[in-house]
């Protein structure tokens, strides 16, 4: 579904990703882990077009994508919930999930996602016109991902969506995610919670330093000597 | 009390202008970031292009009125897309210094197509004044004040309740993910500068009826801008139109009980005392338009 071959990606001069290649096939879920500055975001802020990769090349069902536009790359199906929800503070609710559904016109579908997402999140339902600024930060994440779902898109990236959470919201909103693959929707997902996000996925890789050291199952990946060291504390 | 009632009216109908150019500005700097001193010559350029419509080409009044918000609209586009563009990535300081020559330019080639003498546009209203009670009320004035509220009005709307306004607000609020919603931040920002410097256009084609048109106008409109969106909060429309009739609640008060001589340096003294006392600005919320 997602073939990226080579990806090399700068802010200014500094290589923040050194030629990574990955791939995501339709339907699976896959995990990109490492450590902070590694890279992760960056590869994700590339894939859906807010940073222009330096070279390479993206295809994304059978289609390059490498100069696409943010907007493009959203209308061909992938969004992207960035990393520290990025809600828009001082819109409310209702607001934010429309503008996750900026680029559709089927209005009544529109409605009807709006509706499963507030039977989904009760307590986005009470608080749908309140601005998201006031929201708890467990209650952002929820709005962050029902935003994206909002684009109904095909792909589904995931920047962190545990960071800044108390365990007890993250294991939700891990299970949301789940649930969200199990409806159909592919997920590439980047999280530094590396043993809750590896016995999640199908498929990961590891990423050191902007290139891509290690990659497999999740189990397989778990089982990993340097992996156990470094990422799940022995 | 018949004079202050006096003063309160005539407050009520500059304010109304001067909230018009205020929005504008504050939707320019609050959406683009960019600090625009071209704004005082979309103002002049407005009442220039009311001058020539209705006076030179005999269109009616209130149709030349309406193509010269039309004409600003274009103007601020255009600016957008040959000055501004170009320096997307450019600093602050660096979009400033360009709107400054933009506004030298403008004002220059005013100068030149119609000279240094001021030049005043007859309006189809009646002369004599409306009286209510003690007041006196020109028909003119009256109508610049319901076409200024009717502005300001339609602009909250377009912000607040349509498709376009939510994007230029979640672009305020957070540009990088309001393009990862498919918003196409490139056209929000012409659509903003339109918007803005149509609203200066506005501005200037209605008080250019009012007072008389000269080539300098567009100064103390740029800096009575900059004082009202200093005095409502950087990006807040509400804040922006509070600040108009504040502004013009000092000026005439100034004017009426200080010193006439003083009108135009009363804003500024606000000014000052808003930035040591209060520098958001009166009502600012943080991060917010709309």
């Amino acid at each position: 579904m997602l073939d990226i071959s080579d990806l090399v990606c700068r802010y200014g001069k500094v290589e923040a990703v050194k030629g990574i290649s990955l791939s995501v096939k339709e339907g699976q879920f896959v995990v990109l882990i490492g450590a902070n500055g590694a890279g992760k975001s960056t590869t994700l802020r590339s894939i859906s077009g807010v940073l222009p990769p330096a070279s390479g090349r993206m295809m994304f069902e059978g289609e390059d994508i490498t100069r696409c536009s943010a907007r493009d790359i959203l209308a061909r199906g992938i969004a992207h919930c960035p990393e520290g929800r990025r809600v828009f503070p001082a819109m409310t609710v209702d607001e934010n999930l429309d503008m996750g559904a900026y680029l559709r016109a089927d209005r009544g579908e529109i409605e009807s996602d709006r509706e499963r997402i507030f039977t989904m999140f009760p307590r986005l339902a009470e608080r749908r016109a309140q601005v998201a600024g006031t929201l708890s930060g467990g209650e952002q994440q929820m709005l962050a991902i029902s935003r994206a779902i909002m684009a109904k898109p095909k792909l589904i990236m995931f920047d962190e969506p545990s960071l800044g959470l108390a365990p007890n919201i993250v294991e939700q909103v891990f299970e949301i995610i789940e649930d969200i693959r199990k409806s159909g929707t592919t997920v590439l997902m980047v999280e530094q919670n590396a043993y809750s996000a590896l016995q999640m996925c199908d498929y990961a890789y590891l990423i050191e330093a902007g290139n891509i050291v290690l990659s497999g199952t999740g189990d397989d990946l778990i089982d990993n000597e340097h992996i156990r060291k470094a990422y799940l504390g022995g | 009390m018949v004079e202050f009632g006096q003063h309160i009216i005539n407050m009520l109908i500059l304010g109304s202008t001067y909230a018009l150019l205020g929005i504008g500005l504050t939707l320019i700097f609050g959406i683009m970031r960019i600090v625009n001193f071209a704004h005082g010559e979309l103002y002049a350029f407005g009442a220039y292009f009311v001058y020539l419509a209705a006076m030179m080409l005999g269109i009616n009044f209130f149709i030349a009125l309406l193509l010269a918000i039309v004409a600003g609209c274009l103007m601020g586009a255009l600016i957008e897309v040959t000055l501004l563009r170009p320096m997307r990535n450019a600093d602050i300081d660096t979009t400033m210094l360009v709107m400054i020559g933009a506004m030298i330019i403008m004002q220059n080639t005013e100068q030149f197509i119609w000279g240094g003498v001021g030049k005043s546009v007859n309006t189809p209203f009646p002369q004599a004044p409306l009286q209510v009670g003690p007041f006196f009320l020109s028909w003119l004035s009256l109508f610049v004040f319901f076409a200024a509220l009717g502005l300001i009005g339609a602009t909250y709307l377009l912000i607040n309740r349509t498709k376009l306004g939510k994007a230029m607000r979640a672009t305020f609020q957070d540009r990088d993910t309001a393009s990862l919603m498919g918003v196409n931040v490139q056209a929000i920002y012409m659509a903003t500068f339109a918007i803005g410097s149509a609203l200066a256009a506005a501005a200037g084609a209605l008080l250019g009826a009012v007072y008389v048109i000269t080539p300098q106008m567009g100064n103390l409109a740029a800096l009575k801008s900059f004082a009202i969106v200093i005095l409502g909060g950087l990006g807040s429309i509400g804040g922006a139109t509070i600040g108009g009739f504040i502004l013009a609640l000092a000026e005439e008060m100034g004017a009426g009980y200080v010193s006439s001589g003083y009108r135009d340096a009363m804003g500024f003294l606000i000014i000052i005392a808003v930035l040591l006392f209060r520098p958001t600005g009166l009502f600012a919320r943080k991060e917010r338009i709309g």
